[in-house]
């Protein structure tokens, strides 16, 4: 069994009486691709900075390699971050900002003039290198960027929102090229974003925070599949959710339709909790499945992939939302205003406190 | 609104700086070529003998004299100034209003009286003799006042606080994230000042140095005041020549000759910014 | 900008930069409430010296030019700039020429422009006086109102001037009733800015005088006091106007928020 490369041991930050991190633990592995996902004040930039060594811990422990970092100045870390601005130097070429970091390590010009060559080789950059950051674009500045620390070989790299700054389009390419560049390095990446498609797209695995905690880690199909908080279910992808009650095995719900569940230990008899059902494990019309509702078509949205339904039911305040591939869509002609039936089966619903 | 219209509207201020501003300007450019009369007057001979004098060695050595003057107190002035920009710059945003507020407010007050006030620390019954006294120094204190060092000393507190004003702007505007980058790469604090900071921030200097230089050489007051009745720089030269020795033409020559030294360094300065400003676009801090 | 530099050393910089900046200005001031009105030593607080000004009657004079000046040429520039200010901004093509124009009065230096005026007035054969100083200070006030005015107007929704046209105002009106009400901090900062320059203008002043003391302003006075013999007056009138040019200046950026050249 590989040891964790990093461990963050119950670290919180405190300014004054707010704690921007609030107990968090993780292990993180060699050569691994983990994101820190979260809205906006939910600590993970905070948590990025104290492992580049911009904020000190008030409370707990980094350790890298098994050693406790925490005290230790960034410029003395082997960790290095790539901005979420990119930061280059405007007043120094391609070429100077990628060696900067090298002549910190204070090695010889000739070994540090190859390494940057060979660094810009890897990033298709070679063309570009005498030129300022100013005459280049988004994409290349990124590109850059990420040379430049990488170029270190870092034990791990930390990116802050690194896609933030994209276009669609160079968005969707550069999540894959992350990877590709991550692996081909063989470097730990933390990635740090707000964009749960990013994190399940690029990462191998996640952790969901909020509030300053963890609430959750895994692959991005455990996260998806089995999110373990009502706030999970609903960050990540799109969730229909039902308040219902627990009768015997079975979840009754506000209009008195029953419907089976696997219930977790934690909630007893008579607790009132969310139900909740991804929509593309809804399909057209009861089949087989335990589960069913009936609804009014309230509008439809066609997504080319797929086709999105909107269910008025009573069995929730929100219209439900069913998603239907092409082939699942061919042969019933929907409009609004129909009145149609949808089944699931009882081991896609997820349940939650409510 | 119509285009006829603002020409209505500049008119009556563009007269006024044509006939009292642009007007007496000629005026002194033509006079610098007539010859001085016998008794103080204006001869109107066409002459180059004015600005053949303005070469002089003496007048020469006077402008140099008055540059390195210049030049010491916009040195002093830079650095000084630059230093307390940066620890404004360091301190709490909120704070930052206020003090740079501070730095700025005894620009506001009446320049001869900042000069004199250097006066009353410097002279023989000053301030700085009296403290020295009181210290128990009872030996024959060399003048403080009346000598090249209380001139620069008044042109720099002077103009030190446009210097904080100058230095600041680039300091403020630098973007966090890329000192923070620096440090990241593994440069320490002073590496990165060296090689980050500085470096981006010039163009604040610049023009605090071009500014404090170019108003100290042409500056009549100070010279006067804490250098006395023997010190000469080029302010008191073309005062003298207009009030106490009546050779206008002359006098009128060597402003012309300080304005040109100015031109020139203004241009220098744009030219040097122009150069510098590769690296704003990038170095702005982002919303 | 980061918290590398330790806090300490950047305090010490600060505290020793505002006692250089300061302190001269303080000794002035405790030494104006000095009875003794020497620095040599402290003999007891007193208000005297501010009394002896008050029956200095050359300094009332020149006070009251001073103010005459001031006022004069700030009235004047204030509404030559705006009207500068407003025509500039308003011409779709800016020229350098013009821009060089309205800078130059800031820029040239005072000496210069001092000479220039005294020789054009000699030349015109115009006895110089309380008039020829008005003129004179109104050629760098209204550059001044002008800048501080077009900084405005940089910020200025000019829908509002066509909303004005649309609903049938003639260009008059209009300029009056929405262009300048709006404008009225601006210039109201402008002109404070222009008053407390000319109240401590020196150098232009004194070329433009003319002969005789009949038109000396305060500044001209106050040179002549300390090239000619210093008493101790001079600390409480130094006192007094560099309070006068603060406080203006203070309000008139309270005013504008700003905008001011050093803001």
């Amino acid at each position: 069994m590989t040891s964790a490369l990093l461990t963050i041991r119950n670290v919180e930050k405190h300014f004054n009486k707010y704690h921007a991190v609030d107990g968090i633990s993780l292990d993180i592995k060699e050569n691994e691709f983990f994101a820190l996902l979260g809205p906006s004040g939910s600590g993970k930039t905070t948590l990025l900075r104290m492992l580049a060594g911009f904020e000190t811990p008030t409370v707990g422990s980094i350790l890298l390699d098994g050693e406790d970092i925490s005290r230790i100045p960034p410029n003395h870390r082997p960790i290095n971050l790539m901005f979420q601005s990119y930061a280059l130097f405007p007043h120094m070429t391609v070429a100077q900002n990628i060696a900067y970091g090298l002549e910190m390590e204070k090695l010889p010009k000739a070994e540090i003039k190859s390494r940057v060559n060979e660094m810009m080789e890897m990033v298709q950059l070679p063309h570009l290198a005498g030129r300022k950051p100013e005459q280049l674009s988004g994409g290349q500045r990124q590109r850059v960027a990420l040379a430049r620390s990488l170029v270190k070989r870092p034990r791990l790299l930390l990116l802050d929102e690194p896609l933030g700054a994209l276009d669609k389009k160079l968005r969707g390419e550069m999540q894959l090229e992350l990877k590709r560049i991550q692996d081909q390095f063989g470097i730990t990446f933390i990635v740090v974003t707000h964009d749960q498609e990013e994190a399940l797209v690029m990462a191998d695995r996640i952790a969901i925070l909020k509030d300053g905690k963890l609430l959750q880690h895994g692959t991005p199909l455990e996260i998806y599949e089995y999110p373990q908080t009502r706030f999970a279910a609903d960050f990540i992808g799109v969730m229909n959710f039902f308040p219902a009650t627990v009768h015997g095995g079975t979840l009754k719900s506000a209009d008195g339709t029953s419907f089976r569940a696997e219930i977790p230990d934690t909630i007893s008899a008579g607790d009132d909790v969310m139900a909740a059902v991804r929509p593309e494990r809804l399909h057209l019309g009861a089949g087989e499945k335990e589960n069913s509702l009936t609804g009014t078509v309230r509008a439809m949205a066609y997504h080319g992939l797929d086709l999105q339904v909107h269910l008025d039911t009573p069995l929730s305040p929100q219209p439900v939302m069913l998603r239907l591939t092409a082939d699942a869509a061919e042969g019933h002609a929907l409009s609004v205003g129909d009145s149609i039936t949808a089944g699931w089966s009882a081991r896609d619903t997820r349940v939650f406190a409510a | 609104m119509a285009d006829r219209k603002p020409i209505y509207l500049m008119t009556p201020a563009l007269l006024w700086l044509t006939g009292f501003m642009v007007i007496p300007c000629l005026l002194i450019l033509a006079l610098a070529f007539f010859r001085r009369g016998i008794y103080g007057g204006i001869e109107y001979d066409f002459t180059l003998e004015n600005i053949a004098l303005v070469f002089d060695p003496l007048y020469v050595g006077i402008f140099i004299q008055s540059a390195i003057i210049a030049g010491q107190s916009a040195l002093i002035a830079s650095v000084v100034g630059y230093a307390a920009a940066y620890a404004i710059a360091a301190m709490p945003k909120k704070r930052q209003p206020l003090l740079l507020f501070l730095a700025i407010l005894p620009f506001w007050s009446n320049y001869l009286v900042r000069t004199y006030a250097w006066i009353v620390l410097l002279n023989r019954e000053g301030l700085v003799v009296a403290v020295a006294r009181a210290l128990g120094y009872d030996q024959e204190l060399p003048s403080l006042l009346y000598t090249e060092g209380a001139v620069i000393v008044g042109l720099v507190y002077n103009y030190l606080p446009f210097v904080i004003l100058a230095c600041y702007a680039p300091l403020a505007r630098l973007n966090t994230e890329i000192t923070e980058a620096s440090r990241d790469l593994g440069a320490g604090g002073w590496t990165t000042f060296r090689r980050i900071t500085l470096p981006m921030t010039v163009p604040g200097i610049a023009t605090g140095f071009v500014f404090v230089f170019v108003l100290s050489i042409g500056n009549f007051v100070t010279p006067a005041l804490l250098g006395g009745g023997q010190f000469q720089m080029i302010g008191n030269l073309v005062y003298a020549q207009f009030l106490t020795a009546n050779d206008w033409p002359f006098g009128a020559a060597l402003s012309m000759a300080l304005i040109a030294v100015m031109m020139g360094l203004l241009t220098l300065q744009t030219f040097a910014t122009e150069r510098a400003s590769g690296g704003r676009a990038e170095g702005d801090a982002h919303g | 900008m980061g918290n590398r530099a330790p806090l300490p050393f950047m305090l010490a910089i600060l505290a020793a930069v505002f006692a250089f900046l300061y302190l001269p200005i303080s000794v002035l001031f405790a030494l104006s409430f000095n009875e003794g009105g020497m620095p040599t030593a402290w003999s007891g607080f007193s208000v005297k010296w501010y009394y002896s000004l008050f029956q200095d009657k050359d300094i009332i004079h020149a006070a009251l030019n001073t103010l005459i000046v001031a006022v004069i040429s700030t009235i004047l520039a204030a509404i030559l700039g705006t009207l500068l200010a407003i025509g500039v901004e308003i011409r779709r093509r800016k020229g350098r020429f013009l821009e060089t124009m309205i800078f130059a009065p800031m820029i040239i230096p005072d000496i210069v422009l001092a000479i220039a005026l005294l020789s054009f007035f000699s030349l015109l054969d115009v006895t110089m006086g309380l008039h020829t100083i008005i003129v004179s200070h109104v050629v760098f006030n209204l550059a001044f109102v002008c800048s501080v005015v077009r900084a405005r107007l940089k910020g200025f929704d000019w829908s509002i001037v066509e909303a004005s046209t649309d609903l049938g105002a003639p260009i008059l009106v209009t300029l009056r009733r929405i262009v300048v009400p709006v404008l009225m901090p601006a210039v109201v900062a402008g002109s404070l800015l222009a008053f407390t320059l000319s109240v401590d203008e020196f150098i232009i002043a004194f070329f433009t005088a003319g002969a005789g003391r009949a038109s000396i302003t305060l500044p001209m006075q106050i040179f002549s006091m300390i090239r000619f013999g210093v008493t101790p007056e001079i600390n409480a009138l130094s006192a007094i106007v560099m309070t006068v040019s603060v406080v203006i200046l203070a309000v008139s950026q309270r005013l504008n928020r700003g905008g001011l050249p050093g803001q």
